[in-house]
């Protein structure tokens, strides 16, 4: 979809067209809930996450300054939406030691085994990480475009995902590419 | 190549990893970690670690969700704004990135913020009113309480990849069979094939790794609309 005719359609949402923001709806709605589904606990609340953020848009579309672009803006609010209305579920799993997680993930041996084991080792990601790591493994996110999704500076992008990647290889021993002594030299505080 | 320089090459490439896997670096970017993983094994094998991940988190394609009931709910919600109840008092937390951000984001941020508030009170008030009654929407979700008959207990989706024989070991080992389904979204109605309570054969489904989703079939007595 081109950025013009987002412009265009966002500007009729402006002027109260609901059709325009129905056909935005259509647009966006794949992409945002391939972006939410891992992270929401149910598929009912990837639906309301998006109906919400398509209120916003309706509320607020006027208020677009072109500053990015649409794209960029609408993720933006859904990721917005999706901290605030996600933020109870984090952290309950992450009481849990990592050596207890290790435990469960026993030997896969299928691809959709291996699937689920990530989808585990994700949810127990903190919320910003898990959301990083969805913009750029699943949506393919550049690191300029998930700053200005998350209304982050570059390093931050940078410093979510290398925790997240840190986290992840000591949950998912299947990530194992790095001997621990290596991986001592990388530990770094930031 | 100095130590240092090596050092300072290793941390940048260490961090843009993740986007030369989903290629998105820009060209000078990625010509300097190319030229950096030629010298690094530890960088080559995190390289290799990341790209299994991605590959392993790019979504299953042949499962989605089709937009048609989230536009119809998205409509309810247009119609009716006069409807929307006040958003409580509460001022928005002031994240610490705001400063950083041009003012009209940070108005836009907090708009954002008294919305999801307002909004998720009305949530909270459509659900307890649907606690009262059968929901008053003509959509339907997986949990929604639908009619059905007596001995349908419980709805599931499987992953994609599911086999037969998986299928059937999954259904025997929870002491299930099918009634309906698959629907559209992949969703199964199962009923119970011994006198096994459901609580005990959801128990059994959600230990499955085949089993995406399980959820007991909740009674509506007044429902009135169809699947």
């Amino acid at each position: 979809m081109s950025q013009e005719h987002d412009i265009d359609l966002l500007n009729s949402v402006a002027r109260g067209d609901s059709q325009a923001l129905e056909e935005l709806y259509l647009a966006y709605h794949r992409r945002l809930a391939r972006f939410l589904s891992r992270i929401a606990p149910r598929y009912e609340t990837v639906e309301e996450i998006i109906n919400d953020t398509f209120m916003v848009v309706w509320q607020r579309a006027q208020d677009f300054r072109g500053a990015s672009r649409v794209s960029t803006w609408i993720i933006g609010i859904a990721y917005r939406i999706a901290l605030k209305s996600l933020r109870g579920n984090d952290g309950l799993l992450r009481a849990q030691s990592d050596d207890e997680l290790r435990e469960q993930f026993v030997e896969p041996m299928q691809e959709t085994e291996l699937r689920d084991l990530v989808a585990r080792a994700l949810s127990y990601l903190p919320l910003e990480q898990r959301l990083t790591m969805e913009l750029a493994y699943n949506l393919g996110h550049s690191i300029e475009e998930i700053a200005a999704i998350t209304g982050c500076p570059i390093g931050t992008v940078k410093a979510r995902m290398f925790h997240a990647r840190e986290r992840l290889r000591r949950t998912l021993p299947l990530l194992g590419g790095v001997h621990e002594s290596e991986l001592a030299n990388h530990i770094r505080s930031r | 190549m100095s130590d240092t320089e090596h050092a300072v090459d290793h941390e940048e490439t260490w961090d843009l990893l993740p986007w030369y896997v989903n290629g998105r670096l820009d060209e000078p970017e990625r010509q300097r970690v190319d030229g950096h993983l030629h010298t690094c094994a530890a960088c080559r094998n995190e390289l290799a670690a990341q790209r299994q991940l991605y590959e392993l988190m790019i979504p299953d394609s042949t499962f989605e969700h089709l937009p048609t009931a989230g536009l119809k709910r998205l409509r309810q919600h247009l119609a009716p704004q006069d409807t929307m109840i006040e958003p409580s008092p509460v001022a928005p937390t002031r994240r610490p990135s705001s400063a950083r951000r041009p003012p009209w984001q940070g108005v836009m941020a907090a708009s954002v913020a008294v919305m999801a508030i307002a909004l998720s009170v009305l949530a909270a008030v459509l659900w307890s009113q649907s606690q009262r009654r059968a929901p008053p929407a003509d959509y339907y979700t997986v949990t929604t309480a639908t009619p059905h008959t007596a001995g349908e207990v419980i709805r599931a989706v499987f992953v994609s990849t599911i086999t037969l024989s998986e299928l059937q070991a999954v259904l025997e080992d929870a002491q299930l069979k099918i009634v309906a389904g698959p629907t559209e979204a992949g969703v199964y109605t199962l009923a119970a094939a011994t006198s096994q309570p459901t609580d005990w054969s959801l128990q059994r489904l959600r230990r499955q790794p085949a089993v995406r989703f399980a959820e007991e079939i909740v009674s509506a007595p007044d429902a009135t609309h169809t699947r």
